[in-house]
C-alpha cells in the first residue's frame, strides 16, 4: 500500500512541533480527520491541512517529503510502523519512541533519539549534539534501541544513556559517551576530546585512537575482546548496512574507566584486520 | 512385516514426555567446541540417574553462530523444566565456562526460558556486563583466558524421551555394526539426539526391579544368557541385542530417526547376522507417545 505522505507546503517560519504524526496517533483515521490534526507552529496551534498536502493510506507507513529542520519531535512516542524523513528532521527527533523505525534521509537536529525506549533510527546525514541523551533532570537517556548515524555526530554522544547502541559512521564531537551508565557507542572516525568522560559502565568502541584519552582510564593493553566479534556479528546480521564491519577483527586496545567515577566501563580502540 | 528379510516384531515404542532445550557452544576452533560439547554431554546418558539427558545435535558453520565462530549444538532434555533448571546452568558452568575461548548461546527461541548467564554471570563477581544486542542480553564474565560470554537465557519446549528400537543380532559385534551405521544416520535428523554412549545402548532396562531401592533394572527378556531361565523374548539364533534410544523435540522428528535407523540396521540383513527389529514396550506403563514400528513404514 502507498504511504501516508505529507508534502510540506513552505518552509515554516517557526519550530513545527509533527509529533502526532506517528503510525499509532494516524491509525483508523480518515483523510478528514487527518487535515484536522493540530499542530504547534512557534505559539500558534495551526491545522495540519495549513502546512502540508496530505496523500497516501498506509498508516503503518508515514512519510515526510521536503521536511526541513524547523520540523521537531519526529516520531515522539511512535510504538510501531515507520517514518520516511525526505530532507533533515529538527531537534528531538525519535524522543521515548518505544518501537518502530525512523529513516532521515538528511541532516538531523539535537536530541536524536531522547529518552529512547526501543527501535530504531537511521540517519543518512549529520546530527547536533546530545544523541540517545536524557535532558537535564532525566534520570537516564535512551534506555535501548539503535541509533545509525551516517555522517558527522556532535558533542556529548550518549549522555547518561542506560543501554542500547549508537553507531556513528563519521566523526563525533568532544565528550563522546559522556557519564553514560552502560550502552555501546561506537565511533568509526574520529572523535573529539574526552571521550568517555564520567562513565560509570558501558562500552566506547573508536576505530581511530583518540589524541586525548584523560588519565581517569587505564590501559590494559591490547586483548582479543571476543564481545567484539559478537556484537560485529550481531549487527552485520540486523542491517546490511554494518557490513563496514568486517574489515574490524576482536583485537583491541582497552581502556578501563571511568576511575575517577569508580568506573567499569571501558574504551575499546579497534584494529583493522590485516589481509595479506 | 519384513525389511531386507529382518523381522520388524509387532510392537511399539513406549516414549514419555520430556522437556527440552538447545544450546549453541562456540570457541577459537571446532576442536576445542567438541572439548565444550563432549564435557556438558559427559555422564547425561539417561535420566533414570543422570539428571538429564544430552548430545550433541550437530556441526554448525561459522554463519550459523551467534558470534561467526565454528559451533555446535547441543541438545539436553529432562524430566521436567525444574530439572532443566538445575541441570543446564550447572553443566554449562563447569563444562562450557571452563573450557578455553568458548562462548555459549541460546539455540531455542521459545517463549518459555530458563536462565543460563544469568545464573552464571554471578562468577563474575560483579565484574561482568550485560550487554543487549539485537533484542537479546548477553553476559560478559571476565575470566582468565579473556572473556566468557553467555546468552542470559535459553529457551525450552516440550519434547519427548525415550524413543527406542531393538537390533537383535547373531553377536555384538554383528549388532554393534548395525547400530554404528544406524546412529550415523539418526545423526543427520534435526532435533534428535541418541544420548548413550556412542548412541547404543548395552544394557537396555525394564521399569521396576525385585529391589524397592531400583527404579530400572536389567530387561531379563532380552538377556540372551537368561534364554532358558526367563520367558525369554529371544530365539535360539540371536546372541545379542543393543538398543538405540531418541529423544527430540516432536513425534515427527523421533519417528523419522527411527525409520532412518531402522532401514540402516535392516541394511546389513540375516546375511551379516541381524535377524529382527523390536522395541521397548512397557505394556504402556512407561509413557503415552507410542511409536508402532510397523506404522513408521507406511
Amino acid at each position: 500500500m502507498n504511504a501516508l505522505t505529507f508534502t510540506l507546503i513552505t518552509q515554516p517560519k517557526f519550530t513545527l512541533d509533527v509529533s502526532p504524526l506517528i503510525p499509532d496517533n494516524l491509525e483508523g483515521k480518515n483523510i478528514t480527520h487527518i487535515k484536522n490534526i493540530k499542530l504547534r507552529h512557534g505559539k500558534e496551534i495551526v491545522k495540519l491541512e495549513k502546512l502540508f498536502l496530505i496523500k497516501g493510506k498506509n498508516s503503518n507507513h508515514v512519510c515526510i517529503e521536503k521536511s526541513c529542520d524547523k520540523l521537531i519531535r519526529i516520531g515522539k512516542r511512535m510504538t510501531k510502523g515507520l517514518i520516511d524523513v525526505k530532507g533533515n528532521a529538527g531537534d528531538f527527533l525519535g524522543q521515548e519512541m518505544k518501537n518502530g523505525k525512523i529513516n532521515v534521509s538528511g541532516d538531523a537536529g539535537s536530541w536524536v533519539g531522547n529518552r529512547m525506549i526501543d527501535g530504531r533510527i537511521n540517519i543518512n546525514g549529520n546530527i547536533g549534539d546530545y544523541v540517545g541523551a536524557g535532558l537535564p533532570g532525566d534520570p537516564y537517556g535512551m534506555t535501548n534501541g539503535l541509533i545509525n548515524i551516517k555522517g558527522n555526530a556532535g558533542d556529548r554522544v550518549g549522555d547518561r544513556m542506560r543501554r542500547g547502541i549508537i553507531v556513528i559512521q563519521g566523526k563525533s564531537g568532544d565528550y563522546c559517551g559522556n557519564r553514560i551508565h552502560a550502552g555501546t557507542i561506537i565511533a568509526l572516525d574520529r572523535v573529539g576530546k574526552h571521550p568517555g568522560d564520567g562513565m560509570r559502565r558501558g562500552t566506547i568502541v573508536l576505530a581511530k585512537k583518540p589524541k586525548h584519552i584523560s588519565a581517569t582510564f587505564k590501559s590494559c593493553g591490547n586483548l582479543k575482546m571476543e564481545f567484539l566479534r559478537l556484537l560485529f556479528t550481531q549487527l552485520i546480521k540486523m542491517d546490511p548496512d554494518f557490513e563496514i564491519f568486517k574489515k574490524y577483527g576482536p583485537i583491541a586496545h582497552r581502556f578501563s574507566g571511568d576511575l575517577a567515577r569508580n568506573g567499569k566501563g571501558e574504551i575499546l580502540i579497534l584494529q583493522l584486520i590485516n589481509r595479506r | 512385516m519384513k525389511l531386507n528379510n529382518v523381522y520388524i516384531d509387532d510392537t511399539f515404542a513406549e516414549a514419555f514426555s520430556m522437556k527440552a532445550t538447545r544450546i549453541i557452544i562456540t570457541a577459537m576452533n571446532l576442536k576445542w567446541a567438541y572439548r565444550a560439547a563432549n564435557a556438558i554431554r559427559g555422564f547425561a546418558s539417561s535420566v533414570i540417574a543422570c539428571g538429564c539427558e544430552a548430545d550433541i545435535e550437530k556441526e554448525l558453520k561459522p554463519s550459523e553462530t551467534p558470534d561467526g565462530r565454528p559451533g555446535i549444538s547441543v541438545m539436553i532434555f529432562a524430566m521436567s523444566t525444574k530439572d532443566l533448571e538445575k541441570q543446564v546452568p550447572m553443566r554449562v558452568g563447569q563444562s562450557v565456562m571452563t573450557t578455553v575461548t568458548t562462548a555459549c548461546f541460546s539455540g531455542l527461541q521459545t517463549k518459555e526460558k530458563i536462565s543460563l548467564g544469568k545464573s552464571l554471570r554471578f562468577f563474575g563477581d560483579g565484574y561482568q556486563i550485560a550487554k543487549v544486542i539485537n533484542g537479546k542480553r548477553f553476559w560478559r564474565i571476565p575470566v582468565m583466558h579473556g572473556e566468557f560470554i553467555c546468552e542470559e537465557s535459553t529457551g525450552i519446549t516440550k519434547a519427548i524421551g525415550g524413543g527406542n528400537f531393538l537390533v537383535l543380532g547373531k553377536t555384538a559385534r554383528h549388532a554393534l555394526t548395525a547400530c554404528e551405521k544406524a546412529v550415523d544416520e539418526i545423526q543427520k535428523v534435526s532435533g534428535v539426539i541418541t544420548a548413550f554412549p556412542g548412541g547404543v545402548v548395552g544394557s537396555g532396562s525394564k521399569i521396576g526391579s525385585k529391589y524397592d531401592f531400583l527404579t530400572a533394572s536389567t530387561n531379563e527378556a532380552y538377556c540372551p544368557t537368561l534364554k532358558g531361565q526367563v520367558k525369554s523374548a529371544l530365539t535360539a539364533e540371536i546372541g545379542s541385542v543393543l538398543e538405540i534410544v531418541i529423544d527430540g523435540i516432536d513425534e515427527k522428528s523421533i519417528s523419522k530417526a527411527m525409520r532412518i535407523g531402522i532401514e540402516a540396521a535392516c541394511s546389513f540383513g540375516p546375511s551379516k547376522g541381524i535377524y529382527r527389529i523390536s522395541a521397548g514396550n512397557y505394556g504402556g506403563n512407561l509413557g503415552k507417545h507410542l511409536f508402532h514400528l510397523r506404522k513408521l513404514f507406511k
